[in-house]
């Protein structure tokens, strides 16, 4: 029995027999890329312009799925980038598989290596990467002695409001006939302080006496291990779309990605009218609009950098006017061990 | 499903926004590249006409929504054309 269940803008076709099989289609990972398409041995799949729904509100999903159509074989969960589209057999994901191909692509952090400076957290543009971090504790930085002679403070608040730190506090109060002073007390928190002086110089009675041990003695006081920010990084799997991102912004090259497909992607210049489609089309951030020095200057149309592209194809799709070419000129996955696969696999190929 | 460019000429201000930022028009075009409305309409995919916006070649459509865009009194729509 074939059964088609659309939930959200979600899809569902499954079909049971001697074996379950099920597609699931996750609309909220769809970029309209069109691979599906391609891939698709019965023209099962049709893909909404891609402009159209990432541009302008739509009630439909980003694709549509003909049920009686569809053969449930599964190639286009195996050659969607964006983990979109999922087949099972039996409960069974084909991606764990070896029977079937799979993309090889992925994206990894090297704990030992991040120094957790979070650029990728914020590079990525599916916003997959979390890096919690937990920074040290600034006591521990730095030290050294600092005294406030109350007798000689005159309570005029110079250093509290020049402490770069925050870290100084006089008690205001209102003076009365009986206390005729306008502060009950001044504190520095050792906390907070990290001995820079800057109260020592500034105050205008000489009240303050203090020392920084770290600059006196350099760092042979301090304890190596209270200097590192320690972290967890978490990269969610299912949103990545391994475009590289974070790879080519780690200070450290602690990440490590692979790319589904390689080609090129070629714009004109010429033909393209800068409507801005392809820029917000593309999953992985790979186009933007150059800004001219001066005002009025005269810049590129459109700059890409293929470091980012993965090659799926959404701004070729999105493009209103046939300005871009991407071709894909290999995909890399597991042994395809079906001609018939192989053949489909090859439509996606220029 | 086809998606395809639905007026309301109703909501319709006839700014002409439409017209000048629908790429296909702008290629097509050397006025409209300029920013002016076009000569002809044989290449057009919607013009201004008697002050209403007019589809034109609609199978032009490249159905990028950028003149939903730009549209400041929600005139045009990509819709499902089923439905309507």
């Amino acid at each position: 029995m074939e059964m088609t269940d659309v939930i959200n803008k979600d899809i569902s076709v499954e079909r049971t027999g001697v074996e379950l099989r099920k597609l699931h289609f996750n609309n909220d990972l769809c970029a309209a890329c069109g691979l599906c398409e391609k891939v698709c041995p019965v023209t099962a799949i049709e893909v909404n312009p891609t402009g159209a729904m990432v541009r302008t509100e739509q009630e439909s999903s980003n694709i549509d799925i003909d049920s009686s159509e569809c053969a449930l074989c599964g190639m286009c969960s195996c050659i969607c980038p964006y983990n979109a589209l999922n087949f099972d057999i039996d409960g069974e994901s084909i991606k764990e598989s070896d029977l079937y191909p799979r993309l090889i692509k992925s994206s990894e952090i090297d704990e030992e290596t991040c120094i957790y400076c979070k650029n990728c957290e914020l590079a990525c543009p599916p916003k997959a990467i979390t890096i919690a971090r937990e920074l040290p504790v600034r006591s521990k930085l730095v030290t050294g002695e600092i005294e406030i002679d109350k007798d000689t403070c005159v309570n005029c608040g110079i250093c509290e409001e020049m402490c770069p730190a925050d870290a100084i506090t006089l008690a205001y109060k209102n003076p009365t006939s009986i206390d005729p002073t306008i502060s009950s007390g001044i504190d520095v928190n050792k906390d907070s302080c990290v001995y820079c002086l800057v109260c020592k110089k500034a105050c205008p009675v000489d009240a303050i006496k203090a020392v920084c041990r770290t600059c006196s003695y350099g760092d042979y006081d301090l304890n190596s291990e209270d200097f590192g920010t320690k972290g967890k990084t978490f990269i969610n799997q299912e949103t990545c779309v391994d475009c590289g991102w974070c790879e080519d912004i780690c200070p450290v090259d602690a990440i490590k990605v692979e790319k589904p497909f390689e080609g090129t992607l070629e714009i004109s210049g010429e033909t393209c009218q800068g409507c801005e489609t392809c820029i917000m089309a593309c999953p992985c951030n790979v186009l933007s609009f150059p800004q001219p020095e001066k005002s009025g200057g005269k810049v590129e149309k459109i700059h890409k950098d293929e470091k980012y592209c993965i090659y799926c194809g959404a701004c070729e799709k999105a493009c209103p006017v046939n300005a871009i070419d991407v071709v894909r000129t290999k995909i890399n996955c597991t042994p395809i061990k079906s001609k018939a696969w192989q053949k489909a696999f090859d439509n996606v190929l220029n | 499903m086809s998606i395809g460019l639905v007026t309301y000429p109703e909501l319709c201000h006839g700014c002409g926004n439409c017209v000048v930022s629908c790429p296909v028009n702008s290629l097509n075009s050397p006025e409209v590249a300029g920013g002016k409305g076009p000569r002809y309409d044989d290449d057009m995919i919607m013009v201004v006409e008697d002050g209403v916006v007019t589809l034109k070649q609609t199978d032009l459509c490249g159905k990028c929504g950028t003149c939903v865009d730009a549209c400041p009194v929600f005139a045009l729509k990509l819709e499902n054309l089923e439905d309507s």
